[in-house]
């Protein structure tokens, strides 16, 4: 018996874990400093909107007559784990965005492995929960598609074009662990942005790329993004489909996705700078937090270990960083 | 025809594109997935026999010139859609050079987990998920791994395309992948899109990948399929996706088994009402 998913990926990634010691450290960054905001909701039937507007305000975020794309964390379906962004989230962020001014706001997602985008939102209470979202929604898996010159070592990537068409993509994204990238964020959400009609379910394309250059990559090509993680209830453990469910109480936003990411790895008790996607962005974003203006909450107040794998439990956070 | 099925024809031919093929969704760019099933539900429809014509044409037109079909106008990528092309021309009845080349192309593409590389990695990797990499099915895309639906819409293409094309190479990789599709299953006896274990720990099925795996195993006679069976039955009685359960109402079918069709409301989605009407009419099964 042997393995699958990625194999070359995987055997990069193992590589990188043997090597991990030897790695160039993280970039400082691109200059100045990067705000995110961490907001405390004790659950999903708090005052979100509240919330958001706040950290938006904190973050110095406008959006009036643009377009703003939501793109929701949907991968699986389990009323008992905590593996999608929670509906609470999604409407309340729809209700944000159209209160200060944003010219449309839709949603849009592309699940990596179900087939019926529809029946995924349907069970995740987006269809019940989120006003007109009929109107509102795409199936980025399914969307038309642009090609768009470089990605990676490949001469060009289809992309849907109700993303490219977007003013500001924000990343709706669900804190939790991930068995192949150390955790899932605002970055990783991205990977919903790539058409399953072209790349397949799962978009095994990406994994040969490698999976923390596809994040990069994806990052690098859609620069007008906000991050908004749901951390309310995250999940650890074998994430992202199989972990448990650990509370955090907190929304994480930010308009430099790394840094909204480095971040919420040190809410989560995880090292940023071993999560080899955050380092490998980290010209384009901050990853260092001398270099992120934290507003809101401290990471210390809010800070909540989440149990790692054996596998990944090289990238603890080692107490006092 | 059944009543059922004549406003459902109608409805697709209505929202057929101007160049011949069908989108995801009305109104949306054509694309060979949409188009293949929307030609296999229209094809034993006299009324709409124009349709068929114009959409046929356009499928034909995809073809590279490796032998593979491109998804879409625009996206020139050699891809698994190839397969639903063969089918159709299966069901067709058109057996000519398009179809001779599309299946060499097929029978020359397989997952690069049987690769040289692929097997070193896996030395590495032994935790994470387990499976045969000895046992190869196709992929997506070229280049990259195995997966169940890609696998068995080429079991099914080359089902249907042996009564049409000779090919040594044929009977050997139908054999490997229904055996790739058999050491692939589920421990509850579906199919999800191919991990059956990541570190020890079994995933569940999906409902639409599990039909996908039966529409592919057709034919193959193996007691142990019983329970697939019986599963796909139950989660056809429970899924509330409309896809799913006509995926596995085909499924169904395709191993002999009395289904009653169900009456559902139109979807705005071409797939869902071009696989319905696949359904009702037994195209495949």
């Amino acid at each position: 018996m042997t393995t699958r998913r990625a194999f070359i990926p995987i055997a990069a990634g193992a590589a990188s874990s043997l090597l991990c010691c030897k790695r160039p450290i993280a970039s400082s960054g691109p200059a100045g400093m990067s705000r995110v905001a961490i907001l405390r909701a004790s659950s999903y039937s708090a005052d979100l909107v509240d919330r958001m507007l706040r950290g938006i305000s904190l973050c110095g975020l406008q959006v009036k007559g643009k377009r703003v794309l939501l793109k929701p964390n949907l991968v699986e379906f389990d009323r008992f784990a905590p593996i999608n962004t929670d509906v609470s989230v999604v409407a309340a962020a729809v209700e944000v965005f159209e209160r200060l001014g944003a010219a449309e706001v839709l949603i849009g997602e592309g699940p990596g492995h179900r087939r019926d985008t529809s029946a995924l939102t349907e069970q995740a209470g987006y269809r019940a929960g989120i006003p007109q979202f009929e109107r509102r929604f795409t199936d980025l898996n399914r969307d038309d598609v642009t090609s768009v010159p470089g990605f990676a070592d490949i001469p060009g990537i289809f992309l849907p074009n109700t993303a490219l068409r977007a003013d500001l993509i924000v990343s709706v994204a669900k804190m939790k662990t991930h068995h192949w990238a150390g955790a899932t964020l605002s970055m990783k959400n991205l990977f919903g942005l790539v058409p399953g009609a072209v790349y397949g379910w799962p978009k095994n394309k990406l994994h040969f790329i490698g999976i923390d250059t596809s994040v990069v990559e994806l990052h690098r090509t859609f620069p007008r993004t906000f991050g908004i993680v749901d951390g309310i209830t995250g999940m650890d453990g074998n994430g992202p489909i199989q972990g448990n469910p650990r509370q955090s109480n907190v929304i994480v936003m930010g308009r430099d996705l790394v840094a909204v990411d480095a971040t919420c790895c040190r809410l989560m008790g995880i090292d940023p700078d071993k999560i080899e996607y955050l380092r490998l962005a980290s010209p384009r974003g901050h990853v260092q937090e001398s270099r992120i203006e934290q507003r809101g909450e401290s990471i210390l107040s809010t800070r909540i270990e989440y149990r790692l794998v054996p596998q990944m439990a090289h990238l603890r956070l080692q107490s006092g960083g | 025809m059944r009543e059922v099925t004549r406003p459902r024809l109608d409805y697709l031919a209505g929202i057929q594109n101007a160049d011949g093929g069908w989108g995801y969704f009305p109104g949306k760019e054509s694309w060979l997935e949409p188009t293949a099933y929307a030609l296999l539900a229209l094809h034993p429809s006299g009324p709409h026999q124009g349709a068929f014509e114009r959409g046929w044409k356009l499928v034909r037109s995809w073809q590279l010139s490796s032998g593979a079909w491109k998804p879409a106008p625009h996206v020139n990528e050699a891809h698994w859609t190839t397969s639903l092309a063969i089918v159709l021309h299966a069901v067709r009845g058109v057996h000519d050079a398009a179809l001779e080349r599309g299946v060499s192309w097929l029978l020359g593409v397989k997952g690069a987990e049987g690769g040289a590389l692929a097997r070193i990695a896996g030395l590495f990797t032994s935790s994470l998920v387990e499976f045969d990499a000895g046992l190869v099915g196709w992929p997506w895309l070229p280049d990259t791994s195995s997966w169940v639906e890609p696998t068995s819409q080429a079991l099914l293409a080359l089902k249907l395309a042996a009564k049409y094309v000779h090919h040594d190479r044929l009977p050997g990789r139908i054999a490997m992948a229904e055996r790739m599709l058999i050491e692939r299953r589920c421990r509850d006896g579906g199919w999800n899109y191919g991990n059956r274990k990541v570190y020890g720990i079994d995933l569940l099925c999906y409902p639409e990948t599990t039909a996908m795996a039966l529409i592919g195993l057709k034919g193959l006679a193996v007691p142990g399929l019983a329970p697939s069976l019986q599963l796909a039955a139950r989660l056809r009685a429970d899924s509330r996706s409309q896809l799913a359960r006509a995926w596995l109402t085909i499924a169904l079918q395709c191993h002999g088994l009395p289904i009653a069709n169900e009456e559902a409301d139109l979807a705005p989605d071409v797939m869902v009402t071009a696989l319905q009407l696949i359904a009702l009419n037994r195209v495949l099964g």
